[in-house]
C-alpha cells in the first residue's frame, strides 16, 4: 500500500507553564484566583492573551496573570499581601517548584 | 499561523468592537454563576440587567434568628474583586455585628477581604453572623455587651427585638416571617 499525502495541517496548543503538566487536566481548572479567567486566557484588561499578559509567580508558589496581581498590590488594602495565604507578596524570579 | 498574526494585527480593532462590559461584571456573572446558596438565602435582582446592585434575604432556620427574614443590600462598585462589595442590612436588627444604620462587621467585608473570595464566601459570611453573633466585635456595643454578660437575656431581647420591641430605648423593625 502507498499513501500519498495530499495535504496536512499543523495544530500546536500553548499553556503556560504552571506545574500542573497532568496530562489528563484539560488545563479549564486553572484560572486566576482575582479574575477567575484561565491562565492561557488574558486579564480583564487585555484583549490577546499570550506574552503580553503573562503570569507572575510568588515565593509563596501561587500564581495569577500578572496585570490582576499588581492591580491588587496596588490597591491600599492589599497591604502587599498574597491574596490566597495574605504572606507578604513577593515575586519569583520565575516558577517556584 | 498566518491567521493568529493577522488577528494580532487587529488588536485595537477587535478594542473598539468588544462590548463594554467592566471587569467587574465578568467577574459578579462568575460569582453569580458559582453561587450555591443553602434553601435559607435567596437573591433578588430588582433590575435584571444590573448585576452590580441587588439584595440577599436570609431566612435562618437556626439559632436564635430563627423565624426572622433579614433583607441586605449589595453594591459592588467598578473595583471589585479589588474591593470589597458594600453590603448594609435594610432592618434596623438587634444584632452585635450590625449598627442601628444598617452596617456589618463582618472581617471579609472590611480589613480581611481579599480578591480570591466571592460573593458566596461572603453570603455565607452573613449567614454566619446569625447563627454565632460576635460579642468581640461589636458595631451595636449594647446588644454585644448583653450578648456577654447574659446570654439568656440577649436570646429574650433577640426574640422581642424581631416582632418590633423596644429595647434600651431603641425600636426595631419588625422582622418575623409570615407563616
Amino acid at each position: 500500500m502507498k499513501v500519498h499525502i495530499k495535504k496536512w495541517h499543523a495544530i500546536a496548543q500553548w499553556r503556560w507553564d504552571t506545574g500542573n503538566n497532568d496530562p489528563d487536566d484539560d488545563g479549564e481548572g486553572d484560572v486566576c484566583g482575582i479574575c477567575r479567567v484561565p491562565f492561557e486566557g488574558c486579564c480583564p484588561t487585555c484583549k490577546m492573551p499570550g506574552d503580553d499578559c503573562p503570569l507572575i509567580w510568588g515565593e509563596c508558589t501561587h500564581v495569577f496573570h500578572m496585570h490582576c496581581l499588581l492591580q491588587w498590590i496596588g490597591t491600599a488594602s492589599s497591604k502587599q499581601q498574597c491574596p490566597m495565604d495574605r504572606r507578604p507578596w513577593v515575586t519569583a524570579e520565575r516558577k517556584v517548584d | 499561523m498566518i491567521k493568529i498574526w493577522s488577528m494580532k494585527k487587529n488588536e485595537d480593532q477587535a478594542a473598539k468592537k468588544k462590548p463594554k462590559t467592566s471587569a467587574a461584571q465578568i467577574r459578579v456573572q462568575k460569582d453569580l454563576t458559582e453561587l450555591d446558596l443553602p434553601s435559607t438565602m435567596v437573591t433578588n435582582f430588582p433590575d435584571p440587567a444590573d448585576l452590580l446592585n441587588f439584595t440577599l434575604t436570609i431566612t435562618p432556620d437556626e439559632g436564635m434568628y430563627k423565624g426572622g427574614s433579614f433583607l441586605f443590600t449589595f453594591k459592588i462598585n467598578a473595583n471589585y474583586p479589588h474591593e470589597p462589595p458594600k453590603v448594609k442590612c435594610e432592618h434596623k436588627i438587634y444584632h452585635p455585628n450590625v449598627d442601628l444604620a444598617g452596617n456589618v462587621c463582618l472581617n471579609i467585608l472590611r480589613e480581611d477581604w481579599k480578591p480570591v473570595l466571592n460573593l458566596n464566601s461572603v453570603m455565607v459570611g452573613l449567614q454566619y453572623l446569625f447563627l454565632e453573633p460576635n460579642a468581640d466585635d461589636p458595631l451595636n456595643k449594647e446588644a454585644a455587651e448583653e450578648l456577654k454578660r447574659n446570654r439568656e437575656q440577649f436570646i429574650y431581647n433577640v426574640k422581642s427585638s424581631m416582632r418590633g420591641g423596644v429595647i434600651k430605648g431603641e425600636k426595631y423593625d419588625v422582622v418575623i416571617k409570615e407563616p
